[in-house]
């Protein structure tokens, strides 16, 4: 057997031409699908841990009141329980943010925008001014109570300054009209689609605007060393609360499986009733489900590309070993007429093929990794409208060992395919044929 | 003998004043009255002219049927044509629009604006102000030439939308002649006028509206209403399947 591999070995460096153009195509082939699948690898992690920073938690912690006609009110007025299941869990926390929200509309100079706006304790949420990259204005201007900052394409579109006064309409938690005046006090670099969650104000601002009292708020945000340990995390702190607060079951799904385990949760809230204040716990896994839609589609494509461009490669190959074959004739009815078997000539075929196949697609993946690393070396900004699919500006990969492997066998098998016909015909040829056969 | 005519000025001014503050409630119960179509089927015609700066008029026109024993309502978006089929319907305190494009429901609320005007749900529903709101003052007042009386409203619960409204009260007839909403802030957001009535069965209704809003200059909406009429409507008007079945 070694001997056959060593002539197919031979073969290969024998038409070195020939062998370099063939390798050549399937590393392309498998680059192609190697950088796909790095960038897909990474995706879910990235748009997990910046929206991580965005909504400044990996696990967060809510709170529903029932107000008057069974109505749903967001508020967490006594955080004394949960702060300690925190402490207890031993989840490896750096920080815990207390956040109110509203979605509400803004108003300059007969423009308006609808828009989400943040109140965060400034004082405590200090990593925000190194996450929030300023374009104009400064932090230091949220000292007063009614600034507030905007992203840059928020800002535009109302063509308000820094400085400027800025009205804004929104509901109290109840339900109630309400008008407040903000005063713009920085312009954050636009970030795309995500910018209308990046508008920030003072929490004891935003608090009196939908009717909580100053220390009260609406969602406890817990960050963690990465998003790695999350859901131990979040099962830690949900154990730690059981039995001293109120909560909604974690984990429940739909009975039509159409929705995200979080839409489930919000319409398990809708549906109950109960008294005083009810706690979910949710991590940023479950918000962001529809990711991994993404990463699967994003392996599919990958998948379907792969085939496509090996149905391509196949063909290419299938032609070139069925005139390899015929170039070779003589030589297999003399390898024939020395005693090889029909068996060792397909062998010998076959293992050209996987030779052929592994050494392009090692090949492949090596070029990717490198192409990987250099592309991840460019730093295109936090400023960058992509920035949400990258990691501190980066694009970044992460190419699972299993998928590649699996690349690997893929190809091969397809190799061996392709040559199959070719191989069969080789091995079909007796001596006496072989040996007179003219090229 | 001045002083005799200026004191008996003073009481009589105050009499009528404090007979006046007994009478308030009174006023805001038939105001409420003219509103309510309790014990009957109650459906109109709205047009609502919508003007925004920078852009042209838009003519929304819904058809409403109210059941208010029931607090029922649904309304059909008759105009603009590419809006045409949608709907609302309230089944007790849920509100829910139907889409007739993606076939589904989705949540809303009394709260809402009717399409893109400045007119809310529950400007064509039944008021309940004097559940809602505790009376903080009265005064006299003018609309124009017309004599009214002022009454000033703060909201009894945090769930109305408006937690302060003024009401212009016609003196010489219970008819609101102007509203004026506020919000939590105390800032001033719409002024509601309502210069046409129409009378059915006893009740003064507007027949027209004008809505305007405060915080967005320029921003009114005009509302007329037609076609009104206290006829029994069948059960089936007030749920999804009605919306549904309209569009088939």
């Amino acid at each position: 057997m070694n001997t056959i591999a060593n002539i197919a070995l031979r073969n290969l460096s024998r038409q070195k031409k020939r062998t370099i153009l063939l390798g050549s195509a399937i590393a392309f082939g498998v680059m192609i699908v190697t950088l796909i699948n790095g960038f897909a690898g990474a995706f879910s992690a990235n748009v997990a841990e910046n929206f991580s920073d965005l909504m400044a938690g990996h696990v967060f912690i809510s709170g529903t009141e029932k107000g008057a006609k069974d109505k749903d009110v967001s508020v967490i007025r006594d955080d004394t329980a949960l702060t300690a299941a925190v402490k207890a869990s031993g989840a490896p926390v750096k920080y815990v943010t207390r956040r109110s929200a509203f979605s509400g509309t803004l108003i300059f100079e007969g423009k308006k925008i609808r828009t989400n706006v943040d109140g965060a304790n400034l004082d405590e949420e200090t990593f925000l001014r190194d996450r929030l990259l300023l374009k104009e204005g400064s932090w230091d201007a949220m000292e007063d109570r009614g600034a507030l900052i905007l992203s840059e394409k928020i800002a535009r579109k109302l063509n308000a300054d820094v400085g400027d006064t800025i009205l804004v309409q929104m509901q109290t938690v109840t339900g109630q009209s309400n008008v407040g005046e903000f005063r713009l006090a920085g312009i954050s670099f636009d970030a795309g689609i995500f910018g209308q969650m990046m508008s920030y104000a003072n929490l004891s601002y935003v608090n009196e605007l939908i009717g909580l009292a100053p220390d009260e708020y609406q969602t406890m945000g817990i960050m963690l060393d990465g998003l790695k340990r999350t859901e131990s995390a979040a099962a830690s702190i949900y154990a730690g609360l059981s039995g001293d607060v109120q909560l909604f079951e974690r984990g429940v799904k739909d009975e039509k499986g159409a929705e995200t385990p979080f839409q489930a949760l919000m319409r398990q809230q809708s549906k109950e009733t109960w008294d005083g204040v009810k706690y979910r716990l949710f991590t940023i896994n479950e918000i962001l489900s529809q990711i991994k839609q993404i990463v699967a589609a994003l392996d599919t494509a990958a998948a379907i590309i792969l085939v496509v461009l090996f149905i391509i490669i196949m063909v290419g190959i299938s032609n070139t070993f069925s005139i390899v074959m015929f170039e070779r004739i003589g030589e297999i009815g003399t390898m024939r007429a020395l005693g090889v078997q029909r068996g060792g000539v397909r062998s010998m075929f076959l293992y050209e093929a996987v030779f052929l196949a592994l050494g392009g697609a090692i090949a492949g993946i090596i070029v990717a990794l490198v192409a990987m690393g250099i592309i991840s070396l460019f730093d295109f900004g936090m400023e960058n409208p992509a920035f949400i699919i990258m990691k501190n500006g980066h694009l970044s990969f992460y190419l699972p060992p299993l998928r590649a492997a699996g690349n690997v066998v893929v190809i091969a098998l397809l190799t061996l395919v392709a040559v199959a016909s070719p191989a069969g015909k080789a091995a079909k040829l007796t001596p006496a044929e072989a040996l007179r056969t003219q090229k | 003998m001045k002083r005799i005519v200026t004191i008996a000025i003073l009481a009589i001014a105050a009499a009528s004043s404090a007979a006046f503050a007994q009478d308030v409630p009174k006023i805001i119960a038939e105001l409420d009255r003219q509103s309510d179509f309790t014990g009957k089927d109650f459906a109109a015609v709205y047009t609502i002219v919508s003007q925004k700066p920078g852009e042209k008029d838009s003519v929304t026109q819904v058809r409403m049927f109210r059941r208010d024993d029931k607090e029922q309502f649904a309304m059909l978006v008759v105009l603009p044509e590419v809006n045409k089929g949608q709907g609302y319907l309230r089944e007790d305190d849920n509100v829910w629009f139907y889409d007739p494009t993606s076939r589904k429901f989705s949540f809303s609320s009394i709260k809402e604006n009717i399409q893109n005007s400045e007119a809310k749900n529950s400007d064509l529903t039944k008021k309940s102000i004097l559940d809602d709101y505790d009376i903080i003052g009265t005064k006299d007042g003018a609309v124009g030439k017309i004599p009214v009386w002022v009454i000033d409203l703060k909201a009894k619960t945090k769930d109305v939308t408006y937690e302060r409204i003024v009401l212009y009260v016609r003196k010489d007839r219970t008819m609101l002649l102007k509203q004026e909403d506020f919000s939590v802030s105390g800032r001033l957001m719409r002024t509601s006028l309502y210069p046409k009535y129409a009378e059915i069965e006893g009740r003064l209704m507007p027949s027209q509206m004008l809505i305007v809003d405060e915080l967005n200059p320029g921003e009114r909406s005009q509302l007329t209403m037609t076609e009104q009429s206290l006829a029994p409507l069948p059960d089936k008007v007030f749920t999804k399947a009605f919306l549904e079945q309209v569009n088939k």
